[in-house]
C-alpha cells in the first residue's frame, strides 16, 4: 500500500489563477451591463427585454450580471455528440479533447497537382474522406468553400458532401435560418426523425457574433433555431486585436468574453438547457500585412485563457489548432500546426476545430489534414502520460538483467511495448541508409503520396438509398424555396 | 503431413513458445526428418516473420518472440541434424570489437539471425582480433559478424580482417560489419564483404552472403 500516492503521471497546464478568472469575468459583466451588445433582431431584443435586460436605442441590449450568471448555470456542462450511425463519438465535457476540421476555406492546394486554386465541392468530399480515414481526427467540417456551388445552396451542398463521405460528426456553417433548417431536416432524415436527432445529435452548427459587440440578424436567427430544436451550436466570436478588439491581450479577452457570454444569454433565454459550446477567438492583426494571425503565440495565450474561463464556467469549450499562416505544406505550417495542436491539448479544449487551416484561414489541403492527424497522435500519446506501478517499474527484471545485459527479449518488453510506445504512422524513423533506399523523401512528399493513396483507396460507408432519396427531395424543395432569398449576415 | 508443417509455421509466426516443442516432437514422431521439420515448417514461418517485419506489420519484440520459438524447436532438432548442415542456414560467429562495450545492437542481430535459422556463436563484447580469429578456426563459420558503435573502435574491424588474412583463413569466411557509424565506403576500405544498416537488413545480408 502506497499511502496517498497518485500513480498516474500526466502533463498539466493552466494559465489563469481563480482570482484572475474572476477578474476577467467581472470585467466582461461590466461591459455587458454598461455598454451592452447590439442585437440586430427584433424578436430577440423583445425576448431579452422580457428576461430583464435594459434596452437602449439602436437595438443595444444591456445584460444584468444576475441574468448572465443564470444562463451560465443553465447551459449544460456536458454534451454528447454521436456519429451518423448513432454511436457515441465525442463527450464535450471536462478536459476531454477532440480534434476536427474548420469550415469555408476559399483556396485549396490540389493534392494531385500541387497547384493553389479556388476550392470546389470535390475538396469538401476529399477532406471528409480523409477525416473518415484518419483515426485521430474526431469530427469533420467542410474545410473548403466550393466556388462553383450556387450561393444559397453551397452550405447544404457541403453538408451533403460530408454526410456522404464520413460517418464522423459534422461541424458546419450555414448562411441563415432557412438553409440551416434544411440541413437539420436532412440530418433528421438520417437519424429517422427530429426527436431521434435531438436525442443523439451528430451535428454542431457553427455561428459567430461580430466583434466588437454585435449580434447580426443572421447569427441570432441561427442561435434561436438551434435553441428551439435542441441542435448543439458553437457560438463564438472572432476578435482581431488591434482592429475589432483592443490590441492588448487582456483587452481582447474581456471584450471577446463579453461577446461570447451575451451569445450564451440569447441562447439560454430562448431555450433553457439547450446545448451550446462556447469560448472565443482573440488574435492580433499583423501590423504589416493586416492579416488576421492564426499561427502566432498571442492566440495561444488568449486560447489558454478562455479554456480556463470556460472550464470555470462549466460550459463545453471549443478550440482552434492545427492552424498556420503559411501557404502550403512547409516548415512553417509544420511548426505552427504542431505547437497549436499541443497547446490546445494542454488547454483541455473540448471541440478543437480548424485542423489543416493554412494561409491564415484561406487555404486548405487534404495532405495537411493528414499531417495534423500524425501530430495529434503524438500529442494524445504525450497527454496520456504514464503510470507508476511495480509491474511497469520492473525492479525484479532490472535485477535479473543486471549491468551490461539487455531487455530485447524480456517478457516485459513484449508485454508493454504496445501500450507504452506510440507508433507513428508516417514519421520517418529509418536509419539514413534505409531512408535513402526508400527514396530519401521529405515528410512533405510522404504526406502527399499517403494522402493520394487514402483518396484512391478509402471507401466510406455509404448512406442508404432511402436516405439518399430523402436528401435529394429535401434539396430540390429547398433550392426552389431559396431561389429569391437574400441572406442577411 | 503438410498440415503439420503449416502448424509449425503458424506456431513460429505467432510466437507460440509453449506449443512449439510439442508440435516439433509430434512432427518427428509422425515420421518427418529433422531437416524436413526445419525446411518445411520452421523456416517458412520465420521467412514470413521477416516479410511482415519489413513492411511494419510485426515489431521487434514479436520478431524476437518468434526467434525464441524457433530456437526452442532447434534444441530438439540439432542433435538429429547432420553436422555439416550447421543446424540450418549455417554458423555465424558474432561479437562487438575490442574496446567497445556496446552489445544491444549486436544482441539484436544475433537473435534475429538465430531466428532466421543460423547457428550463432556470440563472442560477446570487447572481442580482440585474435579471439575472432580463434573462433573462426574453431567453428568454421560461413559468416563472421562484427559490431562497433563508436568511430574510435571501428579500426578494430579492419585489424581483425587483417588478422584473418595473415592466418590464411580470410577466404573461408564472409565478413559482415554493422553499427551506426559503419558505411559502404568503410566496408570497401577494410575489405569486408558487406554491412547492414539495421537488424532487419542484417538477416537479408547474411542470407545473401551464404547464397540463400
Amino acid at each position: 500500500m502506497n499511502s496517498g500516492f497518485k500513480s498516474q503521471v500526466v502533463p498539466s497546464y493552466r494559465l489563469l489563477t481563480d482570482e484572475q478568472i474572476k477578474e476577467i469575468h467581472l470585467a466582461s459583466l461590466d461591459i455587458l451591463e454598461t455598454v451592452g451588445v447590439r442585437v440586430n433582431h427584433e424578436e430577440a431584443v423583445e425576448m431579452l427585454r422580457a428576461a430583464g435586460c435594459r434596452i437602449r436605442p439602436g437595438h443595444i441590449v444591456q445584460m444584468p450580471g444576475w441574468l448572465v450568471g443564470e444562463c451560465i448555470r443553465s447551459a449544460p456542462s456536458r454534451i454528447t455528440i454521436y456519429n451518423r450511425r448513432g454511436e457515441e463519438a465525442m463527450r464535450l465535457e471536462g478536459r476531454k479533447i477532440h480534434y476536427g476540421l474548420g469550415t469555408d476555406l476559399i483556396k485549396t492546394v490540389d493534392v494531385r497537382t500541387g497547384e493553389l486554386r479556388p476550392s470546389n465541392l470535390d475538396d469538401v468530399r476529399n477532406a471528409a474522406r480523409v477525416v473518415d480515414y484518419c483515426s485521430d481526427i474526431d469530427f469533420v467540417a467542410s474545410s473548403a468553400l466550393p466556388h462553383e456551388a450556387q450561393t444559397n445552396m453551397m452550405y447544404i451542398e457541403c453538408f451533403r458532401a460530408e454526410l456522404e463521405n464520413t460517418v464522423k460528426p459534422i461541424f458546419f456553417t450555414a448562411a441563415g435560418r432557412e438553409d440551416l433548417a434544411a440541413m437539420i431536416e436532412i440530418a433528421a432524415a438520417v437519424t429517422g426523425g427530429e426527436e431521434a436527432l435531438r436525442e443523439k445529435p451528430f451535428l454542431i452548427n457553427y455561428s459567430e457574433p461580430t466583434a466588437p459587440l454585435v449580434h447580426s440578424y443572421g447569427a441570432v436567427s441561427k442561435v434561436l433555431l438551434c435553441a428551439d430544436k435542441g441542435i448543439p451550436i458553437c457560438y463564438t466570436p472572432a476578435d482581431v486585436m488591434g482592429a475589432s478588439a483592443p490590441v492588448s491581450l487582456i483587452g481582447g479577452i474581456v471584450q471577446a468574453n463579453a461577446e461570447a457570454l451575451s451569445g450564451i444569454v440569447i441562447h439560454q433565454v430562448r431555450g433553457k438547457g439547450s446545448p451550446i459550446i462556447s469560448g472565443f477567438f482573440a488574435t492580433p492583426m499583423d501590423m504589416l500585412s493586416s492579416v488576421f494571425v492564426y499561427g502566432g503565440p498571442e492566440f495561444r495565450l488568449t486560447h489558454s485563457a478562455y479554456a480556463d474561463i470556460y472550464h470555470y464556467y462549466g460550459i463545453p469549450c471549443w478550440g482552434a489548432a492545427g492552424v498556420s499562416d503559411a501557404h502550403g505544406i512547409d516548415q512553417q505550417t509544420a511548426f505552427e500546426s504542431a505547437l497549436t495542436i499541443l497547446m490546445a491539448a494542454l488547454d483541455g479544449a473540448n471541440l478543437i476545430h480548424d485542423i489543416g487551416y493554412m494561409g491564415a484561414g484561406l487555404i486548405g489541403s487534404p495532405a495537411n489534414i493528414v499531417m495534423s492527424n500524425e501530430i495529434i497522435g503524438w500529442v494524445k500519446r504525450m497527454m496520456r502520460g504514464f503510470e507508476i506501478t511495480p509491474e511497469l517499474m520492473g525492479l525484479d527484471m532490472i535485477r535479473s538483467v543486471g549491468p551490461g545485459g539487455d531487455y530485447l527479449a524480456e517478457e516485459h518488453t513484449l508485454n508493454y511495448y504496445k501500450s507504452e510506445l506510440w507508433r507513428p504512422r508516417l514519421s520517418n524513423r529509418d536509419d539514413p541508409d534505409t531512408w535513402l533506399q526508400k527514396g530519401g523523401k521529405t515528410f512533405g512528399q510522404t504526406l502527399v503520396e499517403d494522402t493520394q493513396a487514402i483518396l484512391d483507396n478509402h471507401i466510406p460507408e455509404p448512406l442508404s438509398a432511402e436516405v439518399q432519396a430523402k436528401i435529394r427531395a429535401i434539396m430540390a424543395k429547398t433550392e426552389e424555396a431559396l431561389k429569391e432569398m437574400y441572406f442577411i449576415a | 503431413m503438410s498440415e503439420m508443417y503449416g502448424q509449425l509455421s503458424v506456431a513460429v509466426l505467432g510466437g507460440s513458445l509453449k506449443e512449439i516443442k510439442k508440435l516439433t516432437q509430434m512432427a518427428l514422431d509422425g515420421g518427418a526428418s529433422a531437416q524436413q521439420v526445419l525446411d518445411l515448417g520452421l523456416l517458412p514461418g520465420m521467412d514470413e516473420v521477416g516479410k511482415r517485419f519489413k513492411v511494419g506489420e510485426m515489431f521487434i519484440p514479436e520478431v524476437l518472440l518468434s526467434a525464441r520459438t524457433m530456437t526452442a524447436a532447434m534444441e530438439l532438432l540439432k542433435p538429429l541434424l547432420a553436422k555439416s548442415e550447421g543446424g540450418g542456414r549455417g554458423t555465424v560467429v558474432i561479437g562487438t570489437v575490442q574496446g567497445d562495450l556496446h552489445n544491444i545492437g549486436k544482441n539484436l542481430v544475433a537473435m534475429m539471425l538465430e531466428g532466421a535459422g543460423f547457428t550463432v556463436v556470440d563472442l560477446g563484447i570487447d572481442v580482440k582480433p585474435q579471439a575472432f580469429l580463434n573462433a573462426v578456426k574453431q567453428h568454421k563459420p560461413k559468416l563472421l559478424g562484427m559490431s562497433a558503435l563508436l568511430t574510435t573502435t571501428m579500426p578494430r574491424m579492419g585489424e581483425t580482417i587483417h588478422a584473418l588474412e595473415e592466418a590464411g583463413v580470410r577466404a573461408q569466411v564472409k565478413v559482415m560489419v554493422g553499427g551506426a557509424p559503419v558505411t559502404a565506403d568503410f566496408v570497401a576500405k577494410i575489405r569486408a564483404d558487406a554491412y547492414a544498416a539495421n537488424a532487419g537488413a542484417a538477416v537479408e545480408v547474411a542470407r545473401a552472403l551464404v547464397g540463400d
